[in-house]
């Protein structure tokens, strides 16, 4: 009697364990194909061509269907504020660019690989993925608030509550508040949400990934606050500081890519405890801070080529032969060595400029020596 | 016989008085900082550019914007086309931005509109800026209102101004930009139109014309106009200060006309104290509801001058009045107080002319600013350094005064002992009491510039994620403002003369005492009805 009984929980456990790993399969294949891709592919899409189209941003327009890789929750997001993917494209679109300037003459360049942007590299929880979601949130976060500044966006937080009841009198009676919080609180609503959908198992490698994805996307929106300067004007009687006011400058995001990268070089590897909190992975370093980057597993080795990886290897990339430095031929051909190829380039030279645009040039002829991986 | 009612106040009065003075003390600072937002609020635009494809560019009726009907037609500074020239470009602000898909329209309670330019410039290898460069701006400005057509702007003024480009670089690579300063473009003095748009070309008229200023990748226009609910706070208590001014004034006049002596000179100097802060008080922001008043910051500002000069010399009057140096004999007139005033009037004339030259001028030409050409820096500079020194032997001569009447009062106070005992206690009582007012004054002071410094510490450390429930300017500005008036408003009161008669007062006391206030009054009448601090003091040094 006592037998049978333990057998048949034995088998309903059994079942249990077999339903919950094929639903974790499921899951993961669902995350890996490519139809549901990754929203950064909005960095790819061409706003341009569509707002010629008229009544894009009205209620009835089917614009949020026609952007893949949403989630139903940034969808919602979307419908919300139509007008506002325009301006979410152009901040991923800059983010992917500065990723690219960040990481030329390194070993993984931060390529654009087709619909999913990044590839496969995606599925990976390395420093490179952790980056990659920090630059989007912050070029997203400064495309939302620049857009709130030059008048685009006409939504743009005001009041400091919610939403004021009776805006224009409270816009008279203290103002508005300030464009890079909007930017901020955007940011965090429409990316973040991606990582609060689908139910994951506490602890499973799934909630380790979300908790690191919003850790690295809160380092990229803070990193824009964090860049900004505050400046100030006075302008109390007679123009002394007996009254001042400030504001917040952005910093252009050559500068927030900069700080990004030092974070990047300086990013915490982490894991995710059965609790479900992220944990050092080496107790003997430092807490990373709000501002600091995270992954959680390392990163592969980018000088093979390993399609199911996402990796595309170096062969064939140019490289410094002069520098010591990660894009140095040593470094970056991973001791394959090189090939010298002799070039007559074209350039234009001893330029003048006014301010805007008149540039007279010169075209020099200079021969140069190319260098590239083996 | 008379003296002041402070002296003739007894101490639980005092008291009572003290501590109603500071309840309406603390009441202001919590107006200020729990219902009035802060004093100011920026709004940062940034540029759209627009192409102008017309022949003619000295045309004021048409006008570049980016929002409306009729908007203009944007182009990218990224990738220029080179069939533009730089005519083609005009950098247009609309004010102010639509918020939370509403257009907004400033209110006449914002009363004045500040602008800033900032310029954010691309480091380019070949084109770097010079140190010292200067830049052209073509600024035309125009307004509309409510219930226009969205087409119809109307010019409010146009300028072609100069301005000091004041940029560094940290690192200098491609794409990375210069750290400019921001400049002051504007000041409007009035908010009295709805919306406002500011259309900036760069001319290029001479080859050197705007020739050395990089790269422009962006352009941004901060506005800061001062917020509708501070003034609303602000002129509420001026409406409640103004007449609670007058009605003591009046009160205090017709207590001095009731003597039958003539008013002295600190009566005098209290008098034209408190209409010096009538004068400040005066609620003038009403009529900027209705009139296009662009003179008010001016005029605010020279109400301000006027009261705290005011202030200053009462200070220099009030300490000298009771250093009796001079001789008794003779009535204490403004006159020999002209070495320590001229040190107040140098200063105050010396901002007067600075301020007429930079708001002044700005009532003809809202984007005028003195600080760009070199001649008008140095001439600023002067004034402020003028103004500086003055305030700097201000307070040296004050300090002096103040140190010999302390100095006097403890000689003074030596001779006390030889007294009998009530009168004695009397004298110490009063003794004590100017004292604390000099005390008080030196609070209120301290407390003014300790305000003052956190301020400055205080915005200097601004982020926006820092939610501060305190909006601690604006309590700043009301506390000060309210503890100024209540200070006047105390002065007035204790420094009114007192009806009571000296036996009144001394009622309860033995008889002793009143043999003695026979002895003492002929010294009392010669001494012509003045404060008895001062009679006493007198008394000591005929003695």
């Amino acid at each position: 009697m006592a037998s049978s009984s333990v057998f048949r929980f034995l088998v309903l456990l059994a079942a249990l364990i077999w339903i919950l790993a094929d639903e974790k399969n499921v899951t993961r294949e669902r995350k890996r194909s490519p139809i549901n891709g990754s929203w950064f592919n909005m960095g790819l899409m061409e706003f341009e061509k569509w707002s010629n189209q008229s009544g894009i941003f009205t209620e009835r327009s089917r614009l949020c269907a026609r952007i893949r890789g949403l989630t139903p929750g940034q969808r919602r997001v979307c419908r919300r504020h139509k007008d506002h993917m325009p301006v979410v494209s152009d901040g991923v679109k800059k983010g992917i660019g500065e990723c690219q300037y960040q990481f030329q003459g390194r070993r993984w360049n931060c390529t654009v690989m087709g619909e999913t942007v990044f590839g496969p590299l995606t599925f990976i929880a390395s420093r490179e993925t952790a980056f990659t979601h920090a630059i989007t949130a912050a070029g997203v976060s400064v495309a939302v608030s620049r857009a709130c500044r030059d008048g685009r966006l006409t939504s743009c937080g005001c009041g400091t509550g919610p939403r004021p009841r009776n805006l224009h009198s409270d816009w008279v009676w203290g103002g508005c508040g300030d464009d890079l919080e909007y930017g901020y609180k955007f940011t965090e609503g429409f990316v973040d949400i991606r990582e609060r959908e689908g139910k994951v198992k506490r602890g499973s490698r799934e909630q380790g990934r979300q908790l690191m994805n919003r850790h690295n996307n809160e380092a990229g929106r803070r990193a824009v606050i964090a860049k900004s300067r505050v400046t100030c004007k006075c302008h109390g009687v007679s123009g002394s500081c007996s009254l001042i006011t400030c504001w917040q400058q952005l910093a252009s995001f050559r500068e927030i890519g900069d700080y990004l990268r030092d974070r990047y070089e300086g990013a915490t590897e982490v894991k995710v405890s059965r609790r479900g909190k992220l944990r050092l992975r080496n107790p003997r370093y430092s807490l990373p801070t709000a501002q600091d980057l995270v992954y959680l597993e390392e990163s592969p080795n980018y000088c093979v080529k390993n399609e199911s990886l996402g990796s595309l290897g170096t062969s064939g990339r140019e490289c410094n032969r002069t520098s010591l430095g990660l894009d140095g031929c040593s470094l970056l051909c991973c001791g394959r060595g090189y090939n010298t190829k002799r070039i007559m380039m074209k350039e234009r030279c001893q330029c003048k400029f006014h301010w805007c645009c008149h540039v007279k040039c010169n075209t020099c002829v200079k021969s140069t020596e190319l260098y590239t991986c083996k | 016989m008379t003296g002041t009612i402070i002296e003739n106040l007894s101490g639980r009065k005092l008291a009572v008085l003290v501590t109603f003075l500071l309840l309406c003390q603390l009441t202001c600072f919590l107006i200020g900082g729990l219902v009035a937002p802060m004093p100011a609020n920026a709004q940062m635009m940034i540029a759209t550019v627009c192409k102008d494809t017309t022949t003619v560019k000295n045309d004021t009726t048409k006008w570049f914007y980016n929002r409306g009907k009729g908007a203009c037609q944007n182009i990218g500074l990224e990738n220029l086309h080179h069939d533009l020239s730089e005519t083609d470009f005009v950098f247009a602000f609309q004010m102010p931005l639509p918020r939370e898909n509403m257009i907004l329209d400033y209110s006449r309670w914002q009363q004045n509109l500040i602008g800033v330019l900032q310029i954010d410039i691309k480091y380019h290898s070949l084109m770097e800026i010079q140190p010292r460069s200067v830049i052209t701006i073509d600024a035309r400005m125009a307004y509309r209102n409510k219930g226009d057509p969205e087409e119809q702007w109307r010019l409010y003024t146009r300028s072609v101004e100069k301005r000091n480009l004041d940029c560094d670089i940290e690192i200098k690579s491609e794409h990375h930009l210069y750290n400019c300063s921001a400049m002051p473009l504007f000041e409007l003095g009035s908010l009295f139109h709805d919306y406002y748009l500011l259309n900036i070309r760069l001319p290029v008229e001479t080859p050197d014309m705007n020739s050395h200023i990089g790269h422009i990748h962006d352009m941004s226009l901060i506005v800061i106009n001062q917020n509708g609910g501070f003034t609303k706070v602000w002129v509420s208590l001026k409406s409640v200060f103004f007449p609670s001014i007058v009605a003591i004034l009046v009160w205090f006049w017709r207590r001095i006309h009731m003597l039958q002596r003539k008013p002295v000179l600190l009566e005098k100097m209290l008098l034209s104290l408190g209409l010096a802060l009538c004068l400040l008080n005066m609620p003038l922001e009403y009529l900027t509801l209705y009139f296009d008043l662009p003179f008010m910051l001016l005029l605010g500002d020279i109400r301000q001058g006027i009261f705290y000069s005011m202030l200053f010399s009462f200070w220099l009057v009030f300490a000298g009045e009771h250093m009796l140096i001079q001789d008794t004999s003779t009535q204490s007139s403004l006159k020999q107080y002209w070495r320590h005033l001229s040190a107040v009037a140098t200063g105050c004339a010396s901002l007067f002319i600075f301020d007429m030259c930079e708001r002044g001028m700005q009532l003809r030409n809202p984007f005028y600013s003195i600080w760009v050409t070199d001649i008008g820096t140095n001439l600023a500079l002067t004034f402020i350094i003028l103004a500086g020194i003055s305030t700097g032997i201000y307070f040296l001569f004050l300090c002096y005064m103040i140190w010999q009447v302390f100095i006097n009062i403890s000689h003074k106070r030596q001779s006390l002992p030889t007294m009998c005992s009530v009168r004695r206690l009397h004298y110490e009582g009063i003794i004590y009491r100017f004292k604390f007012l000099m005390l008080a004054t030196l609070l209120c002071a301290a407390l003014t510039i300790i305000g003052f410094t956190l301020g400055q510490v205080a915005e200097g450390q601004w982020k926006w994620d820092e939610n501060i429930e305190l909006e601690y300017t604006s309590a700043f500005f009301t506390g000060v403002y309210g503890m100024w008036n209540i200070y006047i408003f105390a002065l007035l009161v204790l420094y009114a003369p007192s009806h009571k008669q000296w036996p009144a007062v001394e009622d309860t006391s033995d008889t002793q005492n009143l043999s003695e206030e026979i002895e003492f009054t002929p010294l009392q009448e010669r001494s012509s009805e003045i404060s008895s601090l001062t009679s006493f003091l007198k008394k000591a040094t005929i003695d």
